[in-house]
């Protein structure tokens, strides 16, 4: 009797478990959905597009390498592989003004809300204002560096560029970045959600953009919103989409949905990939060649070999040089070339990475494009590979840092040098990368040990511009972009974030070089080419040399691996040009437009 | 106490347990002797090895080559080389490479899969590694190119010569060796034997194991010394002194009871911060959260012997309080305390392994510990990809650890309460 | 006579409940109280700012440098972070009476009464069956043991002891490795299939016309269910067993039993005598122990992607979101002392002798 109470009492939960979703089902198939995994992290929060924290990384989404294009589009789409921008939104070639001032861009004719009206210069202007006026990452983002936008006639605009004192653009690098990252979004409906909310800039930014459960925010996009809850996000193909236009792709998108589950962790989403309910994976996956080595799945990657994916990002260990023994230049480099980079990249990349000596250290990523900025004989003998302790010693030994009392450890001005290397809890391959730092220094009788605090607390300590708790602590800076490498050079070394609170932005250990400076100030308006690589070389070298950080290993900045169970030919190494940015960001996007099912 | 202790003894469920128990620790104390070192120094460059013996493929080729031809051990064994061309190209490459040939149109129906050479005309006449067919996924392709370098590496002869680059850069052959030559593992300098593999850092897993059990035996005891003593002065004040005292006692207790324990757990853990978080730290704050249940046995206990004739007449002999306590209260509850004692410790360690997963255990530079063990094998998604060796021996260790303590208890139990005696 | 006597004695019981119960409440509006004030005080002293965590996501990338401290400023008023804690607290247990949690730190703005009450059926319809299955099944499998002995005593009851030393994330971890990941048996991951979506019924004719699609639903979540739920079960009934054997054991020693054998009373009728009475101890335990399964289970959602509390909570202490902490911690504190005090109801009306204890 009991047992049967018992059972019926679970039956009933059951029930209302389902009843509690009060909802029915309905299957999406298979063969026409396109599911990714690593990009979507727990519930979406909102669908407005000028909103703030949206959490909604499949619709409303500025990756480095290029904005998610699939819901609303930017003018231009960059790609990574060759550095250009290729027009989406946009019509043709932007045009610069003689002193690099003004850009000038035109809109497709055939470019058209889902509403069917046409996307206006006006539309351009009236995101720009808004962004200004909430504060959201396109008017933060770019507030610096944009003026304000004129526009023109109805397919022509203007973007003016805020000028510094002499009347020089702050930095014309930036407009581009602006073109190629910014979300377009409808004025008409900018100005309903204006009259609807008022002067509340805080419920807009909060705004869900969805009335009675509908998506209700006007795009350009190949895909809107079609479900979402806490498991899962998916998207629908518009089949009026303006696209399909001859102007622009001539046909539509392939997958008619696009999916994104909700999974738990890291290894629940590469379970889901390797079963085939994931196509595409942006999760660093160690050893990912066992996948198809091993367990003989049909899974590959942009690259056949390792490194199996484009690097576009360095991760790197930061020197504080408020701490005075940091301070000494041979201190630093001495203990950046005892380093093992190649266990670095062998444990925390499983050697997804191109080594040091493949690609010699400087300030570019591994990509040809920014590879041929710099001189690469001129700086030959300041790179290195790492593992040269007895280089390292030497170097220690001739600048005075020496063991002089005898207990293996050497001491400045008296005292042992205690050092430690930090990253925060959970950030594996990070962990891992200041795990071998703390055994370089050791090898050279410098004390390093690890701390990995809750991120929070890093987070906290890090950006602080007088911090001394942390002396070799990682972080990545920029990884590509149009206005790169200029933004990551600068983030590494600019004196300009030196004392500034709250620093996010780049050079974390307060390094500062009048020449550095200088330099970084004439890149964005070079135009001559030896002009450019001659000035990236002197920045390289005094890099190398003062060594106010260094890079740990070359990177992925997304992640990219696909399962073939279902759709084929995603980008590769095959001459397509279409970077493996997820099918999804900056040109990237194009993949989607290839794709094939298996089979046909 | 002799006799009692020669009672425990004869219980089988308590031998068993308390048997397990030492095992464990005397392998854990022992094997260390035998394999000394850092147990974490990063042995591999990268991490996941299988378990089994390395040999350095440098150093084996170097003692073959080194020997004069008359002194080489040379074996002829039965099927070496089937077992050679299947390491090389394995009877599922085979399929694959009838599966390609069927995908581009050849008729299969007559093609032997063991009929190697037939095999390869058909591979070289239509595979080219230049033109990816239409149809043919990209993984699918790379496979086919994969068999394809596989082939090509496919050796006619049985000797094989190494080159060295001399003086001049020119390479010149130092010496050659056969497919039948041998070489014994002792001859070879450098060879590593892990008997459960590597982890992800690289380091020798049992090696790793051992110490962890260590440590987490060691927080159990302190979680658990912990928890008992608190539980035994709350249980004894509430129960003897009674009372408001009492009452006091007994409501703290049933809050710690109804707040979960593992709520609190995280919570302390949570505020007390990563840095702070040291093995004893952990030890104690899962002691601090745990006494209530020896707090309640031990009151309950208490109340019943209050009152027994000779507590009365120590009370009537004027004894103090704190003598009452330990020599007419203490001997008649010391069983349930040790039982107790032990779930604790037992708790305490399960307690451990589940706040290293939410990655709320200690810090984890220093010392390893069965949760931080598993907790990075988690992390590095040793259980998803297949490295069972860096995950199931702990898991195997928590619970031969923990039911070897449970054994232990229901063993006493049966002891101390004859009525539970079969 | 008689009858004045039976009406003063039901009133006395009546009264003796209403008392039992009173206290009971009592008590646990008290715990509530103190659990409210733990879960906000412990979690907000952990050192690290989440504001600061927050900006810096949200202006990563930029190369402006003064942006980062004006979103810090602006986030700092609006979760209140600037303002004193007792400040704060009070605020917080105002909310909290509204049933407002604040806003999610590492999901803003998402409400964190949204994070929770997406979750908190997940779990509460996974754990209550499966910790009253693994209760049923452990009683019965102790009582057996107790009574028929031989291979139950000695070979089922050991292993059943075995499963539950393993810790439940790790039951988790090997049923996920052999029934998902190896054998295919179960779904990977999630509450129901990843191609499937729940479009909502507007109309009671919707439920009818979707019926098949709703029962397809309902077999997915079911299919879903099933390796978390065991992996909550295997693991909990040796310790259910092992109380209930030595209590059965304990009453079939007792002198009743050997009375009634020796007045020749059906063993039937004995064992049903002496398993009532093992069991009633065996309520109490299931209140002892509902705290201390909660948490290892938690763990083990997060195995299998369940969207339930654990996997909210796992996320909410990888980010410091403090504001989900709290609440995750809450709610399962309240759903723990709510089944304590339906439990110690039950109890009061299916034991006499508490009636009879509240007379003294």
């Amino acid at each position: 009797m009991k047992k049967l109470v018992a059972l019926l009492i679970a039956l009933a939960m059951l029930l209302a478990c389902v009843g509690a979703l009060a909802e029915t089902v309905t299957e999406i198939p298979r063969n026409e959905t396109l599911y990714f995994a690593g990009q979507q992290w727990g519930t979406v929060a909102s669908w407005n597009p000028i909103g703030v924290n949206q959490n909604n990384s499949m619709a409303i989404a500025g990756n480095e390498g290029g904005y998610r294009t699939l819901v609303w589009e930017t003018l231009y789409m960059y790609n990574p592989l060759d550095g250009g921008l290729y027009p989406l939104l946009a019509d043709g070639e932007y045009a610069w003004n003689e002193d690099m001032t003004e850009l000038t861009v035109k809109i497709k004719e055939a470019a058209k809300w889902n509403d069917g009206t046409p996307v206006t210069a006006d539309d351009v202007k009236a995101t720009w204002d808004v962004g200004l006026y909430l504060g959201n990452s396109t008017g933060n983002g770019y507030k610096d560096f944009v003026a304000g936008i004129e526009v023109i006639d109805a397919k022509t605009l203007k973007i003016v560029s805020v000028k510094n004192a002499e009347g020089a653009p702050a930095n014309p690098l930036k407009l581009l970045d602006f073109i190629s990252g910014t979300p377009i979004v409808q004025g008409a409906w900018i100005e309903s959600v204006k009259a609807a909310f008022g002067d509340d800039v805080a419920a807009i930014q909060t705004y869900t953009g969805m009335e009675d459960g509908a998506f209700v925010v006007p795009h350009s996009g190949p895909y809107t919103r079609y479900y979402d809850d806490d498991q899962k996000v998916i998207l629908v193909r518009d089949d009026n989409y303006w696209g399909q236009d001859a102007s622009m792709w001539g046909k539509l998108p392939v997958p008619k949905y696009i999916g994104h589950a909700m999974y738990a962790d890291n290894p629940a989403g590469d379970a889901a990939l390797k079963a085939g309910e994931v196509d595409v994976s942006q999760q660093f996956i160690s050893n990912v060649q066992d996948l198809w080595l091993k367990d003989e799945l049909p899974i590959s990657t942009y690259y056949e070999e390792a490194p199996y994916g484009l690097c576009l990002t360095m991760p790197t260990g930061w020197y504080n040089l408020n701490l005075p023994v940091l301070q000494i230049p041979a201190v630093r480099k001495a203990i950046a070339i005892a380093v093992d980079y190649d266990a670095i990249i062998a444990s925390a990349m499983t050697n997804q990475s191109p080594s040091f000596a493949d690609v010699p250290r400087s300030l570019m990523n591994p990509t040809p494009g920014e590879q041929a900025l710099y001189d690469h004989e001129a700086v030959k003998d300041l790179q290195w590979a790492g593992l040269d302790i007895e280089g390292a010693k030497a170097m220690l030994d001739e600048a005075g840092i020496v063991d002089a009392d005898g207990d293996g450890w050497r001491e400045y001005n008296g005292e042992k040098i205690s050092l430690n290397a930090v990253c925060p809890q959970g950030w594996t391959d990070w962990e891992a990368s200041m795990e071998i730092v703390a055994a370089a220094g050791e090898k050279i009788g410098i004390e390093i040990t690890t701390l990995f605090p809750t991120a929070d607390q890093y987070y906290t300590v890090f950006t602080s511009p007088v911090q001394t708790e942390y002396a070799i602590f990682m972080w990545s800076p920029a990884a590509a972009s149009p206005s790169q490498p200029w933004g990551r050079v600068y983030g590494l070394m600019s004196s300009s974030f030196k004392g500034i609170e709250n620093n996010w932005s780049g050079n974390f250990g307060q390094y500062e070089n009048a020449e550095v400076d200088e330099i970084l100030a004439k890149i964005p308006t070079m135009s001559d080419e030896n002009e450019i690589k001659a000035a990236y070389t002197r920045l390289v070298e005094i890099y190398l040399t003062e060594v106010p950080s260094f890079s740990l290993m070359y990177r992925p900045s997304v992640f990219c691996t696909y399962n073939e169970t279902v759709w084929t030919n995603f980008p590769s190494d095959d001459g397509r040009n279409i970077p493996p940015l997820d099918c999804t960001d900056g040109y990237g996007i194009a993949a989607l437009y290839d794709l094939e099912l298996v089979g046909e | 106490m002799r006799h009692m202790i020669r009672n425990v003894f004869h219980s089988p469920k308590f031998v068993w347990g308390f048997g397990i128990f030492v095992f464990i620790l005397i392998f854990c104390i022992v094997y260390p002797l035998f394999n000394p070192g850092n147990p974490l120094e990063m042995l591999q460059v990268g991490g996941f090895a299988a378990p089994g013996t390395y040999v350095n493929v440098y150093d084996t080729v170097a003692a073959d080559i080194n020997k004069e031809e008359t002194l080489k051990i040379k074996f002829r064994l039965p099927g070496a080389d089937e077992k050679r061309l299947e390491s090389v190209l394995s009877a599922d490459d085979r399929n694959t490479m009838l599966k390609f040939l069927a995908k581009v149109g050849v008729d299969t129906s007559e093609v032997d899969v063991e009929d190697l050479d037939q095999l390869l005309e058909l591979w070289e006449k239509y595979f080219d590694p230049t033109s990816q067919p239409k149809g043919i996924t990209r993984a699918d392709w790379n496979k086919y190119k994969r068999i394809n370098n596989a082939i090509n590496r496919i050796s006619s002869t049985d000797r094989r010569s190494v080159s060295e680059k001399d003086q001049d850069g020119q390479m010149a052959a130092v010496g050659d060796f056969s497919s039948i030559d041998y070489v014994s593992v002792d001859e070879v300098a450098n060879h590593i034997t892990l008997p459960l593999g590597t982890d992800n850092f690289g380091r020798d897993m049992l090696k790793e194991l051992v110490s962890a059990t260590l440590t987490s035996v060691e927080m159990g005891f302190i979680a658990g010394t912990v928890a008992t003593i608190i539980g035994l002065l709350f249980g004894l004040l509430a129960g003897y002194v009674g009372g408001v005292l009492d009452d006091i006692i007994t409501f703290i207790t049933n809050l710690f009871t109804v707040i979960p324990g593992f709520v609190l757990l995280i919570l302390i853990s949570f505020s007390i911060g990563q840095e702070q978080r040291g093995v004893t730290t952990v030890a104690l704050v899962i002691g601090l959260t745990g006494w209530t249940w020896t707090a309640r046995s031990v009151r309950s206990q208490v109340i019943s012997l209050r009152n027994r004739d000779h507590v009365n007449l120590s009370k009537l002999s004027g004894h103090s309080l704190f003598r009452i306590i330990l020599s007419d209260i203490l001997p008649y509850i010391m069983s349930y305390v040790v039982m107790a004692f032990i779930l604790q410790v037992s708790s305490g360690i399960l307690s451990e392994a589940q706040l290293s997963l939410l990655g709320l255990g200690p810090k984890s530079t220093e010392t390893p510990t069965l949760g931080l063990m598993m907790n990075w094998s988690m992390l590095y998604k040793a259980h998803t990809s297949g490295y069972w060796w860096a995950y199931f021996p702990i898991i195997l260790t928590i619970a031969g650890v923990s039911f070897s303590l449970n054994l232990m208890n229901t063993g006493l139990d049966q002891v101390f309460n004859p009525a539970l005696r079969d | 006579m008689e009858q004045q006597k039976t009406e003063k004695k039901r009133s006395r019981s009546r009264k003796g409940y209403v008392k039992y119960f009173r206290k009971k409440l009592i008590w646990f509006v008290l715990t509530l109280i103190i659990a409210v004030a733990l879960n906000f005080i412990l979690p907000r002293l952990m050192p690290g700012d989440p504001v600061q965590a927050m900006t810096g996501k949200l202006v990563a990338g930029t190369t402006s440098n003064t942006i980062a401290k004006e979103m810090y400023e602006r986030y700092a008023e609006e979760f209140g972070t600037n303002k004193p804690l007792f400040q704060q607290f009070f605020i917080y247990v105002g909310n909290v009476m509204k049933g407002n949690f604040g806003l999610s730190f590492s999901e803003y703005p998402r409400p964190v009464s949204d994070v929770v009450n997406s979750a908190v059926w997940w779990t509460v319809c996974l754990q209550i069956p499966a910790i009253i299955f693994s209760w049923i099944i452990g009683n019965l499998l102790g009582a057996v043991a107790a009574y028929r002995k031989k291979v139950w005593d000695k070979a089922v009851m050991p292993f059943t002891l075995f499963l539950s030393a393993i810790p439940a994330f790790a039951m988790a971890v090997i049923l996920f490795v052999i029934f998902a990941v190896t054998l295919k048996w179960a779904p990977i991951s999630g509450g129901y299939a990843y191609d499937m979506i729940p479009p909502a019924i507007n109309s009671f004719g919707d439920f009818f016309a979707k019926f098949p699609q709703i029962m397809k639903l309902i077999g997915s979540v079911l299919e879903h269910y099933q390796l978390p739920f065991w992996s909550i079960v295997l693991i909990s009934i040796g310790g259910q067993a092992v109380g209930m054997r030595s209590m059965s054991i304990y009453e079939l020693n007792a002198d009743y039993v050997k009375y009634s054998r020796f007045m020749g009373i059906k063993d039937r009728k004995i064992v049903r005598y002496v398993f009532r009475n093992a069991m009633l101890p065996q309520v109490t335990g299931l209140t002892m122990s509902i705290g201390t399964s909660v948490g290892g289970s938690l763990v083990a959602e997060t195995i299998f992607s369940y969207p339930g509390l654990g996997s909210a909570m796992l996320k909410a202490v990888t980010s410091s979101d403090y504001p989900v902490i709290s609440a995750t911690t809450l709610i399962i504190t309240i759903m723990v002392l709510i089944c304590s005090l339906m439990l110690d109801v039950i109890y009061a009306v299916i034991d006499p002798r508490v009636k009879a204890a509240q007379f003294d």
